[in-house]
């Protein structure tokens, strides 16, 4: 038993089910791990062990007695830093929230205690979100444990890192233009970002309203699809809450891929961005392989990445502003400067150049749409590039653009990046499979064919 | 881009603390926020409301 860091929630739960561990034991388990590596991956902001081991007994207890919540139960879960936890700080990552104590928990952790969840605690951010890797926050940030000397990608940077180095199996994110599918790209794990409205975001700090999406993080295409379980439903106290009836997430994982129509958006990474060659290869190798599978790949064109990444740019940066301004104007030295630099933006664009771009972000969902006319699903890259040195700032600012996760936030549908190699010098590569709105059950049916045929989760980070 | 322009868009923002303390930062921060004009082809057809649209009785 002592790779119980390692059991993803799924393989834990089991266990759990049959008195072979209990969830006492894989906290405690975890908790070492923890205290072992975290201070060289600094996922944590906050570790909250007293209250996750007491949890743990709890779940002990209920599931010893039959009263067995579901797949979650018992199972540990970290919780990026800019959603609530009652009783926790939600810092941001920030200076400016340095002491915010959440009064209640957001929407998503409550479903999660419902299902039985523990959490851990609250795991590194870019500042609010935006602003990051950055040495100028009151917390370091969080390294990538195929090598601590680069970044995880961000902004869900704790989430990537801890579920890779197996400090969880679980976690939250948010992505806005990329932050959870980022980090899933350089650490190696599975990271959806859901139909927009599919997950409540209340209580949790928005950068733009009409682009924030909460993702499950994971190691495994099946623990994706129980956390998303846990965590989608309709809330009336979200305006961005879609009714929609979308739930098991995982009831096709096992179906492959035949007879599945997948479109390869080549231009993002040929043309509008050209990738570095061993991510190249790596799709070509991935659109190959769900080929073998059965299903029929062709190109297909949709608007550029350059004008998709302006009209994210204008839209975050507007609506960030509106949430962002009064901090800006009176303690602007108490932002990192990479925040500072990335929200000013918003104070200089003007209603035309917002209006503008929300009318254009229609035309390109149009655009998105009629491609879901003659396919099932979409792949193309996540990032362009492996994670460059953390300390690198020049790399970092040039590779940190280059990824086609962007026009997914400004269309709202399903997306999910994945591990698809690893590069020369040990880091991971990723893919990226796309769906039509509420069908994130075929996503990640696509995404769990994809690690069959593969077999990337199995690799482990040569951390610990 | 002139230094006077940055000081007069600063100061119309509530930003005169930001533009003494970080005036690079509020100077690309004015760069930035010209330089998305070319990158989208904003839509000429009136047709074409924002998103998400108004939906009366929808929650608003």
């Amino acid at each position: 038993m002592s790779d119980l860091h390692w059991l993803t929630a799924s393989e834990a739960s089991r266990q759990f089910a049959a008195r072979k561990l209990s969830p006492v034991e894989l906290m405690t388990a975890l908790l070492a791990r923890i205290e072992a590596l975290d201070p060289k991956l600094n996922a944590f902001i906050r570790l909250d062990a007293d209250a996750a081991m007491a949890a743990a007994r709890s779940a002990e207890a209920e599931i010893a007695a039959g009263r067995v919540r579901g797949p979650l139960h018992g199972v540990p879960v970290g919780i990026k830093d800019i959603i609530d936890v009652a009783g926790l700080p939600t810092t941001c990552h920030s200076k400016i929230l340095v002491g915010n104590v959440a009064k209640a928990d957001s929407v998503v952790v409550a479903k999660l205690r419902q299902a039985g969840a523990i959490v851990v605690g609250k795991l590194s951010t870019h500042e609010f979100a935006i602003g990051g890797p950055s040495f100028d926050l009151p917390f370091p940030p969080a390294r990538n444990p195929w090598n601590p000397d680069h970044h995880p990608g961000g902004s869900s940077s704790g989430s990537g890192a801890g579920v890779a180095a197996g400090l969880f199996p679980l976690a939250l994110g948010t992505d806005t233009g990329g932050s959870v599918r980022n980090p899933a790209s350089c650490c190696g794990i599975v990271g959806l970002k859901p139909t927009y409205g599919l997950v409540s975001r209340r209580g949790v700090f928005p950068l733009s309203f009409t682009l924030d999406h909460i993702g499950p993080m994971t190691r495994t295409v099946a623990d994706n699809a129980l956390l998303l379980d846990a965590i989608a439903g309709h809330d009336p106290g979200d305006p961005g809450s879609a009714p929609s009836g979308a739930r098991y997430f995982g009831r096709m994982l096992e179906r492959g891929v035949r007879d599945l129509r997948v479109g390869f958006v080549r231009h993002f990474h040929e043309l509008d961005k050209p990738a570095h060659p061993e991510v190249t290869a790596a799709l070509e190798d991935a659109a190959r392989i769900l080929q073998a599978e059965g299903a029929e790949v062709r190109t297909v064109t949709l608007p550029s990445l350059n004008e998709f990444a302006a009209v994210n740019r204008v839209i975050l940066c507007s609506e960030a502003w509106s949430i962002h301004a009064p901090w800006l104007r009176e303690r602007p030295g108490d932002y990192g400067q990479l925040a500072r630099q990335r929200l000013l933006p918003g104070a200089f664009m003007n209603a035309g150049d917002y209006v503008g771009a929300q009318r254009r972000r229609l035309q390109m969902i149009a655009a998105v749409e009629d491609a879901f006319r003659d396919f099932d699903v979409l792949i193309c890259a996540s990032s362009m590039d492996p994670a460059s040195r953390i300390d690198d700032v020049a790399e970092t600012l040039r590779t940190y653009p280059r990824q086609s996760r962007t026009p997914f936030n400004v269309t709202g549908h399903p997306a999910v990046a994945m591990m698809s190699g690893l590069s020369s010098n040990g880091l991971p590569l990723s893919v990226q499979f796309v769906g039509r709105y509420f069908d994130d059950a075929t996503v990640l049916r696509v995404a769990a064919a994809y690690e069959r045929g593969t077999g990337w989760h199995k690799k482990r980070p040569p951390i610990g | 881009m002139d230094k006077d322009l940055i000081a007069k868009l600063a100061h119309a923002a509530g930003l005169d603390k930001a533009l003494a303390e970080f005036p690079d930062d509020v100077a690309l921060a004015v760069q930035q926020a010209f330089g998305n004009q070319d990158a989208i082809a904003y839509p000429t057809d009136p047709a074409v409301e924002p998103w998400p649209p108004m939906r009366a009785g929808a929650g608003l």
